[in-house]
């Protein structure tokens, strides 16, 4: 976060705690896991040993991330699809692109 | 009893035959329907004057199913439009009919491009929305060469028979968003395409058809507002055979 203000550093991990909150509740959500926000660790793989969600379920959070966080996702994108800490990223990433394209 | 009032349904290869009967009958119904077709000519002419003369709600788009971008664009437009997508029948199809021997690898390219992969295309791109909406329905017209077998098809045999493939995973894959996926397994209807075989073949092919007659692509498209309607609620992962008995 070089280059940042205090102020900016903490509203970026502010915005990014949000983004981690609602993504879980997304997935908890629709795909109805019977767990808390907080029961799901941020790093560990979503799909096989870790959530143990499968290809069938990544259909929903693809769906989800779409609908709840207004981004596109393409086939070249599901390579972010590994944990939810990815998909934040994914998110800013594409949130940030979206911020630079409006015109001033 | 059908329930298929406003449903958005997209028909692909609609210019003629079974497509176009498919596009009229969903119109017909009240369905606010979706066409592709690759030629400009008086086929699509007619089959706009008389979406037309029934005063359906329609859209035609000029394009292949077998151009991802043309897909996605057609799927776009429509999702933009109307706001949902209801029903997807995977019609769009073009035969190069010779031995295997003499079958060149761009006949095989452009049967199984446009039958097969057209088909999965269009599927992937409606996929997202009917997961949005938790339904959808998904109808592709498979072939009685793909489960019997036809001397000169062997690249439709096999791109129809991919169809049958791919409808069983993906009913699998979508079964828990309640999308419904099946096939409808074709015989010999009277279509352009058809008008093409030999007379012998037909008469041998009547011989051989139990209802003692060819089809008409009436009958195809009736089968399919029922795989599209609320009295096919619990099927999927099906293939239902239409060919008058011809194969079973």
């Amino acid at each position: 976060m070089a280059g940042m203000t205090m102020e900016e550093a903490q509203a970026r991990v502010t915005c990014r705690r949000e983004i981690t909150k609602r993504l879980k509740e997304q997935v908890i959500g629709r795909l109805m896991l019977p767990l808390e926000p907080d029961e799901i660790a941020e790093d560990s793989p979503l799909f096989g040993s870790g959530l143990g969600l499968d290809s069938v379920d990544a259909l929903e959070i693809v769906v989800a991330v779409e609908s709840e966080f207004g981004v596109e996702i393409t086939d070249e994108d599901m390579q972010a699809f590994r944990s939810i800490n990815t998909v934040v990223d994914f998110i800013e990433a594409k949130q940030q692109e979206k911020q630079e394209e409006k015109p001033v | 009893m059908l329930n298929l009032e406003n449903q958005v349904v997209i028909i692909t290869g609609s210019s003629r035959g079974i497509g176009r009967a498919i596009a009229l009958t969903f119109a017909t119904h009240g369905c606010r329907v979706a066409l592709n077709h690759t030629q400009v000519g008086k086929d699509i002419d007619q089959t706009r004057s008389q979406l037309e003369a029934i005063g359906a709600d329609y859209r035609i788009f000029r394009g292949s199913v077998a151009d991802s971008g043309f897909v996605g664009a057609m799927t776009k437009a429509v999702v933009d439009e109307w706001g949902q997508v209801d029903v997807l029948i995977n019609n769009a199809g073009i035969n190069r009919d010779k031995p295997a021997m003499l079958l060149s690898e761009g006949d095989w390219d452009a049967v199984v491009d446009t039958n097969l992969k057209g088909a999965f295309l269009c599927s992937k791109a409606v996929i997202k929305p009917m997961i949005q909406q938790h339904s959808g329905r998904i109808i592709n017209i498979s072939s009685m060469t793909a489960v019997a077998g036809r001397e000169g098809q062997s690249n439709y045999g096999a791109a129809k028979a991919g169809m049958i493939g791919m409808t069983k995973c993906m009913a699998r894959e979508l079964g828990p968003y309640n999308i419904l996926v099946n096939a409808l397994i074709v015989g010999l209807i009277d279509t352009m395409m058809t008008k093409k075989l030999p007379r012998s073949i037909h008469a041998d092919l009547k011989k051989i058809i139990p209802l003692g007659r060819i089809g008409e692509p009436q009958e195809v498209a009736n089968a399919c507002l029922f795989l599209a309607s609320d009295l096919s609620t619990y099927i999927t992962g099906s293939t239902i055979n239409c060919s008058g008995g011809g194969y079973m």
